[in-house]
């Protein structure tokens, strides 16, 4: 009897304790299932959807009016990956995923293709948050070059995506999600990501301290 | 004649809510059902831990989508499974390999490894007692088994007297088992020596992927606990884990109210008092594990931890003795590995590792061991295509016994001191984009047999696709198994008849020779489609001079038993296997058909024989609203009898249940079940030795909460 009275006291006192715990501010393990598993691209789209939620766009950041557009750049397999959020409403705007493909590096040398060639570039421009995945590794000069200045968050999944001036990127290879963040460069793009999400990586390149590392 | 009991088994069965055992016709014992109080405080816990979560429950709730409802620092504890990453892994193995991780871990709800593994294809299990579950792989399982070889993270773990494995006294938890690797057949290269039918590997998790604090606590209707902690952290260059177990599990006659008893030599009763027997199979151990990782960001990772486990179980009759005394253990298991890479795609560890244990045995010995084991591996690649592994390890164990009454078994020369030396190397050589080969080599030599050994496999994995889909492996394989202390230098008198004289008497054999196997395997591994995987596997086996108890009866009726390599005997089977897993949830289906057969009539082998067809069902469905259901379903053949039991067991079904709601944002969760549904009790099943066995509690309804915090 002593031992029954013992195991619910000991279920009961658990139970309190962990719910008191869970009061206040969240920390990094706070909420943690006791086992869930989701694919790489289920993750990562999760992510992104949050990168929308935390950042802000500067006043004059070029887009298509009421939408905030993620651009999925490359040969990236997310399939229905973005289903539960495509066209609903993020921050008071219709989120739009748009798969743009093989980043394309020639256009026709003549009238009609240096106006497609404009128009290409501008559509990555638009974006709110561009995806380039690692297919596109040796496009990336050329990929943040022509999206400099216009206020793109771009996401990479290489580890020397920061080195190249992306703004974050994920670490491939690891069991859970592990990203570092180039702040240095979304200041000069005019972008604030929020601390939430800043404090969550491994990696945040400043502008004071460039090898900051949070060792999370 | 009588015989002795060094092999046995006897089934598994239906039993009605009131339990009748009969003798000779008669009625001899009738139980009740489980006491009333055990209830009342189950359905307490129920509704301390299972309403008040619900009325505490936010209106925040999930949808089939939960990711995008996580916070991001949720997100950060949800873990990649990156299918084709895993599934590649096993596909292209050198070994028929069965995974079970932690989700089937976790949602089986279950707090005994062994109940765990019977789910897998071509394990067979029994229950001797309520704390002691018993495995095999392809059969060949008994109490004192050593035909399989046990590791965690890669360390021996058996037992250096007999060989083989009590899974309640290890200190592993199963909340810190990130995965278990079942491997079926030799694995004497790889693994290590001494893997004659199988290896079971227990890998932990990493401190880094189980941040924060949870616990754990597991209640079931007859007042068992089992109580778990674990914190982990992680700072700068450091992650390290504790944890910590408490388990209370109640005696068959307590759970049950009275076990029945069952004496498999009637004739012997009133020689052994089998009237005053009563089922005493409780377990109490107590748990802790530790791991520290130091990453130096060099290439260099040290690696250090430690293992406790202690406490009592109760002890049972052996060969008519049984002192109605519990049972104690202790174990500490201590490492230290150092971890290389050198950046030239080469990697290398060194490891050392102990296992000291102490085991009080009443019924059967009290030994103290002292294993001290040093491994070290190098691993390169020195051409193109070939990725090398070569190795060592070097084991030193250090053995004392001793005996409180005249009926335990004895050492006649002591202390002992064993050292085992092996040196190994494996070449895994890409040969084409399609064909791999693998070699492994591995040479032994023993101190306490004056022997070497070799084992070694052949493997050729060919895939016939590009994205290597599909794989045939075939492999040729020859292991050993050496004969360990309690083989070679026991022996003892058991059941005193009058005039100093014993009914059963042990002597030490003269000289005892490694079991051997060959095998020939084929199999076939294949992604038939995203989340979709077939396995199919192919052996056949051929045994060589297998230890088993040559007896000699004298005039007046008094056995002489002697160690000795009776005989071979040849295995053969196949295990199937069709896997179907996405983010909804799982669903496998398998059959395993394991045939055994000794050369010599009556022969024995020292274990059970495998039941002949087996087959299983698991089934995960992940739902709404954070609600997980999961059904685990096993079915045994008839099992046939060991040569020497003259006791047939029966066919048998198993069923478990569970249902699982994630409470308070994901941060906890309640999980109900019912283990063994289909039988309400678990008739006797005879072990090694024992003249007696108990009835055991079957069907059992449980609830478990944990948290995160």
């Amino acid at each position: 009897m002593k031992t029954h009275v013992i195991n619910i006291l000991a279920a009961a006192v658990m139970f309190a304790t962990a719910d008191f715990c869970n009061l206040g501010q969240a920390a990094q393990t706070k909420g943690k299932p006791a086992s869930i598993q989701a694919s790489e691209n289920d993750i990562k789209a999760a992510f992104f959807y949050n990168f929308i939620k935390f950042t802000e766009w500067p006043e004059g950041k070029v887009a298509e009016p009421n939408t905030i557009t993620i651009g999925l750049l490359g040969e990236n397999q997310f399939g229905d990956a973005f289903d539960p959020v495509k066209d609903k409403l993020v921050k008071d705007k219709r989120l739009i995923i748009k798969n743009l493909g093989r980043f394309r590096k020639s256009f026709p040398q003549n009238d009609a293709g240096k106006l497609e060639f404009a128009n290409y570039i501008k559509q990555l421009r638009k974006c709110h948050m561009l995806f380039i995945d690692d297919s596109e590794r040796e496009n990336y000069k050329a990929i943040l070059d022509a999206v400099k200045g216009y206020g793109v968050l771009t996401v990479g999944e290489t580890e020397d995506f920061l080195d190249v001036n992306g703004i974050i990127t994920f670490i491939p290879g690891t069991d859970k999600p592990v990203f570092e963040v180039n702040q240095k460069v979304c200041e000069q793009e005019g972008l604030k990501i929020s601390s939430k999400v800043l404090r969550l990586a491994r990696k945040v390149i400043a502008d004071k301290d460039p090898d900051a590392d949070k060792n999370k | 004649m009588l015989l002795p009991r060094w092999g046995g088994h006897n089934g598994r069965g239906r039993k009605r809510r009131h339990t009748h055992a009969w003798f000779q016709g008669k009625l001899i014992m009738h139980t009740k059902e489980s006491s009333v109080g055990k209830t009342v405080v189950f359905i307490s816990f129920v509704l301390l831990a299972g309403v008040l979560p619900c009325l505490a429950e936010r209106d925040d709730t999930y949808d089939s989508n939960e990711l995008f409802n996580m916070a991001p620092e949720e997100l950060m504890n949800v873990s990649v499974v990156s299918a084709s990453r895993q599934e590649q892994k096993i596909t292209q193995a050198s070994v028929p390999i069965s995974v079970i991780t932690a989700e089937d871990i976790h949602y089986s709800g279950l707090t005994s490894i062994p109940e765990i593994l019977q789910f897998t294809p071509g394990v067979d299990f029994y229950k001797a007692n309520r704390y002691w579950d018993v495995i095999g792989i392809r059969g060949l399982h008994d109490m004192f088994s050593d035909r399989i070889q046990t590791l965690v993270d890669g360390r021996l773990v058996d037992n250096a007297l007999f060989g083989g494995q009590l899974f309640c006294t290890y200190p592993v938890m199963i909340e810190d088992i990130e995965r278990i690797e079942v491997v079926r057949g030799p694995g004497g290269a790889a693994w290590g020596a001494n893997a004659l039918n199988g290896v079971i590997n227990i890998i932990t998790k990493k401190p880094e992927d189980v941040l924060g604090g949870f616990a754990s606590t597991t209640i079931t209707e007859f007042g068992d606990s089992y109580t778990y902690l674990r914190y982990a952290e992680k700072k700068d260059d450091w992650q390290w884990r504790v944890s910590a177990n408490y388990e209370d599990m109640e005696s068959s006659d307590e759970a049950l109210g009275n076990a029945s008893e069952k004496s498999f030599y009637p004739a012997l009763n009133n020689l052994i008092g089998f009237d005053s027997y009563k089922a005493r199979d409780s377990a109490r151990p107590f748990r802790f594990d530790s791991e520290a990782i130091y990453d130096a960001q060099d290439g260099t990772k040290i690696s250090f931890g430690t293992g406790y486990s202690g406490g009592t179980l109760g002890d049972f009759e052996f060969e008519g003795f049984f002192p109605r005394q519990n049972n104690r253990f202790e174990q500490v298991r201590p490492f230290v590995r150092i971890d290389r890479e050198h950046g030239d795609d080469s990697s290398s560890f060194l490891e050392w590792s102990g296992n000291f244990e102490t085991i009080n045995f009443k019924s059967l010995l009290i030994a103290d061991t002292k294993e001290n084991s040093l491994t070290g591996q190098y691993n390169f690649a020195p051409a193109n295509g070939h990725h090398v592994s070569i190795g060592t390890n070097l084991r030193w164990t250090h053995i004392n016994t001793g005996a409180d009454y005249d009926q335990q078994v004895v050492f006649e020369k002591e202390p002992f001191d064993e050292y085992w030396t092996g040196l190994f190397a494996v070449d895994s050589w890409e040969v084409t984009d399609r064909l791999t080969l693998e070699a492994q080599l591995r040479g032994d030599s023993y101190s306490a047999t004056e022997t070497a050994d070799w084992s070694g496999r052949l493997t050729s994995l060919y895939a016939l696709d590009e994205g290597k889909d599909h794989i045939f492996r075939l492999s040729v394989t020859k292991a050993y198994r050496s004969p360990l202390l309690a083989l070679r230098e026991l022996s003892g008198h058991l059941m005193p008849v009058g005039g100093g004289l014993y009914l059963f008497n042990i002597n030490r054999p003269d000289d005892l020779k490694n079991e051997e196997t060959l095998s020939l395997e084929a199999g076939y591994t294949g992604r038939l489609a995203q989340g979709v995987t077939l396995r199919f596997d192919n052996y056949y086996q051929s045994y060589s001079r297998l230890i088993g108890y040559d007896t000699m009866t004298d005039g007046s009726g008094l056995n002489y038993l002697t160690a000795d390599n009776i005989a071979g005997a040849d295995a053969w089977g196949s295990e199937l296997e069709l896997a179907f897993q996405n983010k909804k949830g799982k669903l496998s289906v398998w059959y395993a058909y394991n045939d055994f057969q000794a050369d010599r009539d009556r022969q024995d082998v020292r274990a059970c024989l495998p039941a002949k067809h087996k087959a299983g069902l698991t089934g995960r469905l992940f739902l709404a609203d954070g609600w997980t259901f999961n059904a685990n379903y096993k079915y045994t053949d008839t099992t046939p009898d060991n040569p020497l039991s003259r006791i047939d067991s029966g066919s048998s079904h198993r069923l478990d249940l569970t249902i699982s709601k994630k409470i308070d944002k994901g941060s906890g969760e309640l999980t109900f079940g019912v283990s063994d549904l289909l039988n309400n009790t678990i008739e006797p099943h005879s072990g090694a030795g024992n003249i007696t066995a108990n009835e055991i509690p079957g069907r059992t309804f449980f609830a478990r909460l944990q948290f995160s915090f």
